[in-house]
């Protein structure tokens, strides 16, 4: 069981700088998901905790222990790899035994072992085919299992669902968080996929081109987005953003956009006539006929049980709102909306920082 | 398969069988030259299909009896034409020198594919300008060398020169092989507390199997086919079967029916090699390690 910290981590290959002053703490237990886009630096981040990669500057520390100069095998850390790296030429069994043997455990520990994890795992059946003879989802499972038979302090998971399909993925996302419950182990697990990191994580670390955007717990990310970027990235369908005013009606503020007038909550940090930027989860949008917001139908997409009805505000403005099905709306039929304002997500259009108010900031 | 018409294909496969003709064709004459007698290798016409079939050549060449040749019969130029032994040469010489340039060249291949250091680019160049000599330019100082440090007609020295040969081509071979296998492997097995020893022996060398199959087939076919070294630095001790070849030409005339005799002789131990080998070679080398 183990903390690990990163105090002002700098990583550069040669002459190019891909991460800056990186500064996170994991808790000792905790489940920790690094987030972010393709290239935004999780793989390496990830790759400095296992001594795979030279820390450029800054320190890391396990419990503690500054971890800079120790080589990955004393670092006391499981692996799973974007790729599983599994051992082609080893059955099964001898991929999840091999860093038993390492460790020269005797031959009976090493199968109650291996089997305990292949029983959780169910991977009993396979042990003695070979990586090859495995579909995806197995080797996913022998990859996990290797990690989980280490009883490691801390464990590292780099995107180990992203090559499955959606059910497998799904039915993974369930068992690695029940693992995780049974280890207690602190775990930091590398995804560019949102909804994932919100089912799974304790804490999400938001990262953007070598920075960390925000860090928090899910509801926190979903709730109380710090940045624009913050906001866009997590939800599905993802949030609206339309760029208008600030404005005081009857010593109320108001957002005014093409075709918006939206009353705020009264506690607002914001000032008459800033510019900001207006993020509306297409959830919380509801039709009324008080008329906040104003445009036509352009497209009712259907996924299931909800439809996503886009809509147009003006010529660039246009927003997606879910609904029930039964809701009525036509494409090319005009249509109105509503937000609770304690829904509506303010940013500043300069800085695309969170503009907080008073009761919740 | 992609669709053609029935013409096409029956022209393409006209064409394929022509060139496979020509190819095995001259294989097919000198093979056939070593179990023809003397007076009909030459005869006009050609004899390409039917010929009276001898064993007297193989018996000439490897000292056995199949009852063509009587006993005492005076051999063409005089000479003797015995030259089992010097199969025997050819076979420890390919064997030993083989596996040595294998032994030295694995573990230097594996350490340029994974180790970081200066340079690290310029030495696959610099290791193969080492072969931009032409051997002969090698064998003359070798010659002077091997004089003085007393390597000269020995086992040994052979060996060591068709290892040292082979060495700058099976390293840039088995590199490209082991730059094959995925570092995360290594990877893996270092976060696992396993030591570099023990990566190479349990996880790295099985999987480059194939290549060092490879490499072998092609480090054994250049110490059975070299010709200046064994010349230059042989003399009577050893002598492997291309240079002794040679000896088939005499003041008297060319014993063509005895040297297609060794050649075909000679290709047999080359093509068991190769028979033995191949197994390894046509297995995949990372097959299901990684994700699809
Ligand atoms: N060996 C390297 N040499 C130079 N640049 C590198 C190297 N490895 C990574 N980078 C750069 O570092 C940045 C971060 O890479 P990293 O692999 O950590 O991204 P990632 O967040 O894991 O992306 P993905 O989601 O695609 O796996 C990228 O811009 C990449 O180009
Ligand atoms: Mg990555």
């Amino acid at each position: 069981m183990a903390e690990v910290a990163y105090h002002n981590i700098c990583k550069s290959y040669g002459s190019v700088e891909v991460m800056r002053d990186l500064s996170l703490s994991i808790q000792d237990g905790e489940f920790a998901v690094l987030l972010g886009a393709s290239g935004c630096g999780k793989t390496t981040l990830l790759r400095m905790t296992a001594g795979l990669e030279n820390i450029t500057g800054g320190e890391l520390t396990i419990d503690g222990k500054v971890m800079n100069e120790v080589h990955p095998r004393d670092r006391d850390i499981a692996m799973v790899f974007q790729n599983y790296a599994l051992y082609p030429t080893m059955k099964v069994f001898d991929n999840i035994a091999f860093s038993l043997e390492v460790k020269r455990l005797s031959k009976e520990e090493i199968k109650r072992k291996v089997n305990e994890a292949a029983a959780v795992l169910n991977l009993t059946d396979y042990l003695d085919r070979y990586p090859r003879e495995l579909s995806g989802g197995q080797r996913q499972r022998v990859a996990m299992g290797r990690a989980m038979v280490r009883d490691a302090k801390v464990f590292l998971f780099d995107e180990p669902l992203s090559n499955l399909d959606a059910k497998l993925r799904a039915h993974m996302r369930v068992e690695i968080r029940q693992l995780h419950e049974r280890l207690k182990a602190t775990t930091v697990y590398v995804t560019h996929d949102q909804i994932e990191a919100m089912t799974m994580a304790d804490k999400i670390v938001l990262m953007k081109g070598g920075r960390i955007e925000q860090v928090g717990t899910p509801d926190d990310l979903y709730d109380r987005p710090a940045t624009r970027f913050a906001a866009d990235f997590i939800g599905s369908p993802s949030m609206n953003f339309v760029e208008g005013d600030i404005t005081t009606e009857d010593g109320n503020p108001h957002f005014v956009g093409p075709h918006i007038n939206l009353p705020l909550d009264t506690g607002l940090k914001a000032e008459q006539g800033q510019k900001v930027i207006c993020g509306l989860r297409p959830s919380d949008l509801v039709t009324t006929k008080s008329g906040e917001i104003k445009g036509t139908v352009k497209l009712v997409e259907k996924t299931g049980a909800d439809v996503n009805i886009h809509v147009d505000l003006s010529e660039t403005a246009n927003l997606v709102a879910t609904m029930a099905r039964d809701n009525g709306a036509v494409a090319g039929g005009s249509i109105e909306l509503t937000i609770p304002p304690r829904a509506v997500h303010l940013f500043d259009a300069e800085t695309e920082n969170r503009i907080e108010t008073q009761t919740t900031g | 398969m992609i669709v053609e018409s029935k013409n096409r294909r029956y022209a393409r496969m006209a064409a394929a069988w022509f060139i496979t003709a020509l190819f095995v064709f001259p294989l097919y004459y000198w093979g056939t030259t070593a179990f023809k007698q003397a007076k009909e290798i030459f005869s006009v016409p050609p004899t390409v299909w039917s010929f009276t079939p001898t064993l007297r050549n193989f018996e000439e060449v490897f000292g056995i009896s199949f009852g063509f040749l009587r006993q005492q019969e005076v051999l063409p130029g005089g000479g003797n034409f015995y030259m089992a032994p010097r199969l025997w040469d050819s076979i420890v010489v390919g064997l030993f020198s083989t596996a040595l340039a294998i032994a030295i060249s694995t573990f230097a291949a594996y350490a340029l594919s994974r180790m970081d250091f200066r340079g690290r680019h310029h030495f696959v160049a610099w290791v193969l300008s080492t072969r931009m000599m032409p051997p002969v330019a090698v064998a003359i100082p070798m010659f002077f060398i091997y004089k003085d440090i007393g390597l000269m007609d020995s086992y040994t020295g052979i060996i060591l020169i068709h290892a040292l040969m082979n060495l700058p081509l099976a390293v840039l071979l088995l590199k490209s092989f082991f730059d094959d296998i995925p570092r995360e492997i290594d990877e893996s097995a270092i976060v696992d507390g396993a030591s570099r020893w023990k990566i190479f022996r349990r996880i790295i060398l099985p999987m480059a199997k194939g290549g060092i199959a490879a490499t072998a087939v092609l480090c054994f076919i250049f110490s059975w086919t070299e010709f200046i070294f064994v010349l230059t630095l042989t003399q009577t001790g050893l002598k492997t079967v291309p240079v002794v070849s040679s000896s088939f030409v005499t003041s008297t005339g060319t014993a063509w029916g005895n040297m297609a005799a060794l050649g075909v002789a000679a290709m047999a131990p080359a093509f068991l090699f190769i028979l033995l080998v191949q197994k390894q070679l046509v297995r995949g080398l990372t097959l299901g390690s990684l994700k699809q």
